[in-house]
């Protein structure tokens, strides 16, 4: 049920945005973009155009359930580039979100304190 | 935080001690022949052109908060750059509340956001060292922990004393972090050495990678418009003067302002510097098309045509119109 409902929100989503797109968008002599030429897709770029929406209307969706303020996600996924927010669809999971130091297990705690001495690691500034 | 099962509770101790001492000899092996904690050689080059010492005092400090060094270090560069903003304001347009933590993605499109292009540096000691050499702080992540409990890091490098081999870095709550060059390389390398500086538009940083110029470019020109974008292509191609693609973004931001004749030159230019680059010769030939050089348009056309790649079609489908 919740992934029906993901689903339909990202079809919504994606539906609004293309409306709203400018009719005029086209260029007559209908030179290829340089957006275009470096994603160097053979898609039409309609096609393209279509992915890309739906990309970030994912990523929307996916940064909405992870605590981003509504009011900003807008502007957040506006502000990534075609490329970006398709990496970020494809693997928002499975990036690394830089944090800084948090708390480990003990068991960690002791093999990192050994890393550090080493100088593999950088956990326990202390340590020197 | 974890829940033990009942099975491991009625495990004798002596097994359960014997399993983590195993866990940490294996590990400790591990580490010993693995060769991550060699230390970084720097190019000849790199010792010979560089100032020996360098630190720029003038990037502010911010702490972070909590989990934010994302918008923290943003905050740090930005301020750099002139820009007006504080952490708290960077907070809610970086952070991720879920993950506890900050993307890689997104703290480029947030600089874009304040009106700087985030630029990728090549992911080399060598490459990090000039940027501080030439006065620009990096925004560096790192793992500070090991890959199997990672602790991703955002910092901004700030200077470094080639002698004594450290980086000095504005890192978490500490405003003047030292460390080696070989542990600073350690943690890096499990990042790729991902690290970016931001530039004003119109300024194009030296060093960076071309393909990582014009994707940055292009990105901060798809937010705020070809007018915005039009000089820092200029300044790429004068940074980068055989750079195909900066050509050709050129000729599109170029026609996009109606300056037809200069994109053609763009065009033009594009086409020498890489005979191969059909999507060039692609546009050169619909420009001409556009302009009724049928002569002219035929010829670049054709060219296109005989490149293999995805704008062939369209080429042999716009040589049919003709």
């Amino acid at each position: 049920m919740a992934t029906l409902r993901r689903y339909i929100s990202v079809l919504l989503i994606a539906l609004l945005a293309l409306g709203s797109f400018p009719v005029a968008a086209a260029q007559t002599t209908g030179l290829v973009s340089t957006q275009a030429a470096l994603e160097a897709d053979n898609a039409s770029e309609e096609r393209e155009r279509i992915h890309d929406i739906l990309a970030r209307a994912d990523v929307q969706e996916q940064l909405l359930a992870q605590g981003v303020s509504p009011d900003e996600v807008k502007a957040r996924v506006a502000a990534l580039s075609d490329s970006e927010a398709k990496q970020m669809a494809e693997q928002l999971e499975a990036m690394p979100a830089g944090a800084g130091v948090i708390g480990a297990l003990f068991a960690v705690f002791v093999i990192l304190l050994v890393t550090d001495i080493l100088g593999l690691t950088d956990v326990y500034p202390f340590t020197r | 935080m974890f829940t033990r099962l009942p099975a491991k509770q009625m495990r004798p101790t002596r097994l359960k001690n014997a399993r983590s001492a195993g866990v940490l000899l294996c590990f400790i092996v591990s580490i010993l022949l693995s060769g991550c904690a060699s230390r970084p050689t720097l190019l000849e080059s790199t010792y010979q052109t560089l100032p020996s010492h360098v630190e720029l005092n003038d990037v502010p400090f911010h702490p972070q908060v909590e989990y934010q060094c994302g918008p923290a270090a943003l905050a740090m560069v930005l301020n750099h750059q002139e820009v007006d903003t504080k952490v708290e304001d960077l907070i809610p347009q970086v952070f991720i509340p879920e993950r506890s933590g900050s993307v890689q993605p997104e703290m480029l499109a947030t600089a874009r956001r304040y009106e700087r292009i985030a630029f990728p540096i090549r992911g080399t000691l060598d490459s990090l060292l000039t940027h501080l050499a030439n006065g620009t702080p990096v925004v560096v992540m790192q793992n500070l922990s090991l890959p199997a409990w990672p602790m991703w890091h955002y910092a901004v490098a700030i200077g470094y004393d080639l002698p004594k081999e450290t980086l000095i870095l504005r890192s978490g709550e500490i405003e003047r972090h030292t460390l080696s060059f070989r542990r600073f390389d350690a943690t890096w390398a499990r990042t790729e050495r991902w690290g970016f500086v931001i530039a004003s538009p119109g300024e194009v940083p030296v060093g960076i990678a071309p393909e990582q110029a014009v994707n940055a470019i292009s990105a901060y020109e798809a937010l705020h418009g070809s007018d915005a974008a039009l000089p820092s292509w200029k300044a790429l191609v004068q940074r980068q003067p055989d750079n195909a693609m900066g050509f050709f973004a050129l000729s599109n931001a170029y026609y996009e302002q109606n300056q037809t004749d200069n994109a053609q030159e763009a065009l033009i230019q594009a086409t020498h510097i890489d005979p191969e680059l059909g999507v060039a010769w692609l546009n050169l030939g619909l420009l001409y098309l556009a302009q009724g050089q049928t002569a002219k348009a035929q010829q670049a056309l054709n060219k296109a045509a005989q490149l293999p790649g995805p704008w062939q079609d369209r080429a042999v489908l716009a040589l049919k119109t003709l």
